[in-house]
């Protein structure tokens, strides 16, 4: 899976100039999320997410970054996705007081290796809120991988959301 | 063709049931070529009965005219009087125990055992006995209808009969109007959950005591039922992992919404599994819809996903829903010859 963030002008029109060459070099689009909240100077930042055959990846690829900047696509990030998964979840509870290190300690010692993290909350041994995002390898089913994490929840009493 | 009726339960369901039959009783007689006689209406303290067909426009004008009639009998129980009407169907919109489905479902199996047709609104009798009741049915070939069960007039069961050509592998739904009102209000304006919670009680969508919605209860009964009936399941409540959105917090919705998700309470039934817990949903989703109302995602085989989406609660449209299955039941009784 690519995943693409670009910045689009928010004129009529804009998106299939995204979509477009995409769709040209042999993408199959999985999924657009436009972020009207984030709208800044008439430019709305866009994800996108396509396949391409692993033959042509990297000729389409650099087909597909020429043609977005001559259409005045601001390409921001850009990622492949290796045959890895990847799953998004939040635990809230007393996550830090549990030992977060030790969380993600437990998890890469299962080859589920956390790519972001982000947290939120109002004193550091107050409930909290931590938002994971893992990548795990093909071999472990998404069945599993919950299965270790609600194990975690169990023990350190933490609450999860998973997507 | 004239249906015998008897409703038990004359609250807010029962009442707009009744309203209903009114309104349609002309367009029931032309488009459906049958009529309906009301025996009786049962009430926790007593029921009016009359052979001759109850006066709706009666009853209706003034609900206390229910007791001042000279019909009336007191500290009579429906269950003791069922067999004798001589009805048709029987209607069941009493208010139940959620835990024991009493006194619905001691209701339902004594029609059933006397051969008398069934139409509930009451979930409880399904999500904890649906096999027995199912199976009596089958033996006493009886029909049992209950549609209003899940999200009220939203055909979510009823589309099993549109569906018989293909297979659903999966269900993904949001059952219970009051936690979507919660969780859309806590992320729209980013009130607590207590807030939310005291507006909805103060707008109606919440019972006093919110705790069979707020607790997952009442969403995961509701998904017992539709996951028996589409998927051809015999699960009962037990059967159900459930999660409720008391845990939700402001800071887990808006870290949810960094990576372009919002939080849904969701029921969802595949692989032999029943959850209802809360979930990341990406925010252009269909299931990431508003306020109180229900949806409902068929994964199907053949068909890709199917999607139902209502208002899932309230009197008019769970007596629409009646209404709908008493239709139903009237033509499947005459295809069989039953009257």
């Amino acid at each position: 899976m690519i995943y693409l963030e670009v910045k689009l002008p928010d004129i009529p029109g804009s998106l299939i100039e995204l979509i477009k060459p995409i769709s040209q070099n042999g993408g199959n689009i999985h999924g657009v999320l436009h972020h009207h909240d984030k709208k800044l100077n008439n430019m709305i930042p866009v994800d996108i997410w396509f396949e391409l055959s692993e033959e042509v990846i990297e000729m389409s690829l650099e087909n597909i970054k020429k043609k977005l900047t001559e259409n005045n696509i601001q390409l921001t990030k850009i990622s492949v996705d290796s045959k890895n998964k990847i799953l998004t979840f939040i635990l809230t509870g007393h996550v830090f007081d549990t030992d977060i290190t030790e969380t993600i300690k437990r998890l890469d010692s299962k080859s589920i290796k956390v790519l972001e993290l982000h947290a939120k909350f109002t004193e550091v041994d107050e409930i909290s809120s931590v938002m994971m995002k893992v990548e795990f390898p093909e071999v472990i089913t998404k069945f599993e991988l919950t299965t270790e994490i609600e194990k975690i929840c169990k023990e350190k009493n933490l609450f999860l959301i998973r997507s | 063709m004239e249906m015998k009726l008897c409703l038990i339960g004359m609250g807010n369901v029962g009442s707009c049931f009744l309203q209903l039959l009114k309104e349609k009783r002309d367009n029931i007689r032309v488009n459906f070529n049958f009529a309906c006689r009301l025996i009786a209406i049962f009430e926790h303290d007593g029921a009016l009965i009359d052979n001759d067909g109850i006066d709706l426009d009666y009853i209706l004008e003034d609900p206390t005219n229910l007791r001042k009639n000279q019909n009336w009998k007191s500290n009579v129980k429906a269950q003791d009087l069922i067999s004798t009407l001589g009805i048709d169907i029987c209607i069941e919109t009493t208010p139940t125990n959620p835990n024991s489905g009493e006194p619905a479902l001691a209701h339902i199996l004594e029609a059933l055992n006397n051969g008398i047709d069934v139409i509930s609104s009451n979930k409880a009798p399904f999500y904890l006995q649906y096999e027995k009741i199912k199976n009596l049915a089958v033996k006493m070939n009886c029909s049992v209808k209950y549609e209003a069960t899940v999200a009220s007039c939203v055909p979510a069961l009823s589309i099993k009969k549109s569906l018989v050509g293909n297979t659903i592998s999966r269900i993904r739904a949001i059952l219970n109007g009051t936690n979507n009102y919660i969780l859309s209000r806590m992320s729209a304006e980013g009130v607590s959950f207590s807030v939310a919670l005291k507006e909805a009680q103060e707008l109606g969508y919440a019972e006093t005591d919110p705790s069979l919605d707020i607790n997952g209860y009442d969403a995961a009964g509701k998904l017992v039922i539709l996951s028996n009936e589409l998927l051809g399941w015999s699960k009962s409540i037990e059967d159900v992992r459930i999660k409720g959105i008391t845990k939700i917090t402001q800071h887990a919705l808006e870290l949810a919404k960094l990576d372009g998700y919002v939080i849904k309470h969701l029921a969802i039934a595949k692989d032999d599994n029943l959850i209802v817990e809360p979930r990341l949903v990406k925010r252009n989703s269909p299931l990431n819809i508003q306020g109180t109302l229900n949806i409902i995602e068929l994964q199907t085989k053949y068909a890709g996903s199917i999607i139902l989406m209502g208002r899932g609660a309230g009197g008019s449209e769970a007596a629409s829903a009646i209404l709908n299955d008493l239709i139903n039941i009237t033509n499947i009784r005459r295809e069989n010859n039953r009257n």
